[in-house]
């Protein structure tokens, strides 16, 4: 089974801390909902979840094989088609053509796409199709553990519902663990098995919220009867009400001083 | 009564099928003409203008100033009937395209080396700005003292006028690529190595374009220069010997000649590489 440890993550960039000894525990199986204000570090604690980024302090336990990664606006090779798209992770790790080509097909049958979306280049595919590529890319690798960058965000309301459903019925079928960002609260309702609210300067994980039964078994009043209830809850004022270009900027070097550097 | 039937069904659905295909073509063919007429229509066009006025001005000014077309269509004939014109435009071709592979080489190699490492893009910037604000004509002075009238001096003017071009346009193409397909491709366990040989390299491949081309013209007109002042064989130096001889026709013909070498080199060299490296960049326009 797949789950994830993050312990004491710390994190900036050019002297400004960003995230401030972050610890998360994502169970076996669970799929987490990581939520939190703009600009207070989720996309960054993802990039260190995905091995994108080495954490400046803190550990990262991995009880997972492999893990797959879907990041907002796609990011597909602009150059390849879906196909190529697909099969890229796939090429990394030395397989055989034969093993590439059925990897792809069956990546791209999970997420519903037509043979001849295949061939056509990320430029002519709709929102949607991209983001079932950028799905259907993450799950190539046959991936234990999937983290989500803000996959949808760019999506008009309908299509985003349509993604969550694909989402929801991949983990039932293939049972894996996951860590989700947004900053939708009804997509984390909708979605997960557990709500972690994030510290709006990136100092840790303020508290977490269960949404009632489990992801894909939720009615919708269930969703929004919860969602309405977590919007009066104190953990969650911050993504409900902060104003980002309100938010002061922390720094981790003296800003007045000789020594100032930001 | 029985109607009459063709005696073979496969001939008959073979003629069906050809007369379907023709009926088509004939259906297409008013919507290919009109796509060549706008594809070649306008370029033609004004190539006639040019040499319409072209024509205008050797009415108005006479053959012994300027030639018309056709006196120096035949001035090219009569330089490429003979060896020497073949020579001529072989030197000045194998020392733009020598010149040209060495400045990519070096100044492509540092533009790489400065696009990922800032204290050495710090470090050669003024250097860069420097080599780029010396005139070429500078260059052609400075290396006939150093080398001499020589071929080599030549081909090291070119190279170091193209150089700094090249190294700013590789500078700008590292800077400039999208990095977050590159962290996808971290995320996913492929190395550094791999992701500058998949993703990086094809998105500075897909920016030089460009830069190949306004090189590839600015080493002809070097070659051409440094070949006229220095006297070694070339389109440069069979110019000289026509400004000499105040054969005009040859001076003409020899420009041509150099215009029609760019001209074919681009199509044979830079454009095929264009549309190799950053066709899909007219896909995503």
């Amino acid at each position: 089974m797949s789950g994830l440890t993050l312990a004491t993550i710390s994190h900036g960039f050019g002297g400004r801390a960003i995230l401030d000894t972050v610890s998360l525990v994502i169970r076996p199986g669970e799929l987490v909902a990581l939520v939190g204000p703009s600009g207070c570090g989720k996309s960054t604690l993802a990039a260190i979840a995905g091995g994108i980024l080495k954490p400046d302090q803190g550990r990262i336990l991995r009880h997972y094989k492999r893990h797959g990664m879907v990041f907002q606006q796609s990011r597909l090779l602009p150059w390849a088609t879906a196909r190529d798209n697909i099969a890229y992770p796939l090429t990394l790790g030395g397989m055989t053509g034969t093993q590439v080509i059925a990897r792809t097909e069956a990546a791209a049958q999970a997420v519903a796409l037509l043979s001849e979306d295949l061939m056509k280049m990320p430029e002519q595919l709709s929102g949607g199709m991209r983001a079932r590529v950028a799905i259907a890319r993450a799950l190539a690798v046959e991936p234990d553990f999937l983290i989500f960058d803000e996959p949808f965000a760019a999506l008009d309301p309908a299509l985003r519902r349509r993604m969550q459903d694909l989402v929801l019925s991949l983990a039932e079928a293939r049972g894996f663990g996951g860590m989700f960002i947004t900053h939708d609260l009804h997509e984390a309702a909708r979605l997960s098995h557990r709500i972690a609210v994030m510290d709006r300067q990136g100092k840790g994980i303020l508290g977490s919220l269960t949404p009632p039964d489990t992801p894909g078994h939720r009615s919708e009043a269930q969703i929004f009867e919860f969602v309405e209830a977590a919007r009066q809850d104190p953990l969650l004022s911050d993504l409900i009400h902060v104003d980002e270009r309100a938010m002061s900027v922390h720094c981790a070097c003296d800003t007045l001083g000789f020594r100032r550097c930001c | 009564m029985t109607a009459s039937m063709p005696s073979d069904p496969g001939i008959s659905r073979a003629s069906a099928r050809i007369s379907a295909r023709l009926a088509e073509w004939v259906d297409m063919a008013p919507i290919l003409a009109s796509r060549t007429a706008l594809r070649f229509g306008p370029p033609m066009l004004g190539l006639a203008l040019f040499l319409a006025l072209w024509q205008a001005a050797h009415l108005r000014y006479g053959g012994f100033i300027l030639p018309s077309p056709l006196q120096t269509g035949a001035a090219v004939l009569a330089a490429l009937s003979i060896g020497a014109g073949w020579a001529a435009l072989g030197a000045t071709l194998a020392r733009v395209a020598l010149a040209l592979a060495l400045s990519a080489m070096i100044g492509g190699g540092l533009g790489l080396l400065a696009g990922y490492a800032t204290l050495f893009r710090a470090t050669i910037a003024p250097v860069a700005t420097i080599l780029l604000g010396m005139p070429a004509t500078a260059w052609v002075i400075l290396t006939m003292i150093w080398f001499g009238p020589s071929h080599g001096a030549i081909v090291f003017t070119i190279a170091i006028v193209t150089g700094p071009i090249l190294y700013i346009g590789t500078v700008d193409a590292v800077l400039t690529r999208d990095k977050r397909l590159e962290e996808m491709a971290a995320s996913f366990g492929a190395s550094w190595l791999t992701r500058f040989r998949t993703i990086a390299l094809r998105q500075i491949m897909a920016s030089l374009g460009p830069v190949f081309g306004i090189s590839l013209a600015l080493g002809f007109k070097v070659a051409i220069m440094a070949e006229l002042v220095t006297n070694v064989a070339g389109l440069g130096a069979s110019m000289a010997r026509a400004r000499a001889h105040m054969d005009i026709d040859m001076a003409l013909a020899n420009v041509a000649l150099a215009v029609a070498g760019l001209v074919i080199i681009e199509h044979l060299v830079i454009r095929p590489f264009q549309s190799r490296a950053s066709g899909w960049k007219r896909i995503t326009a």
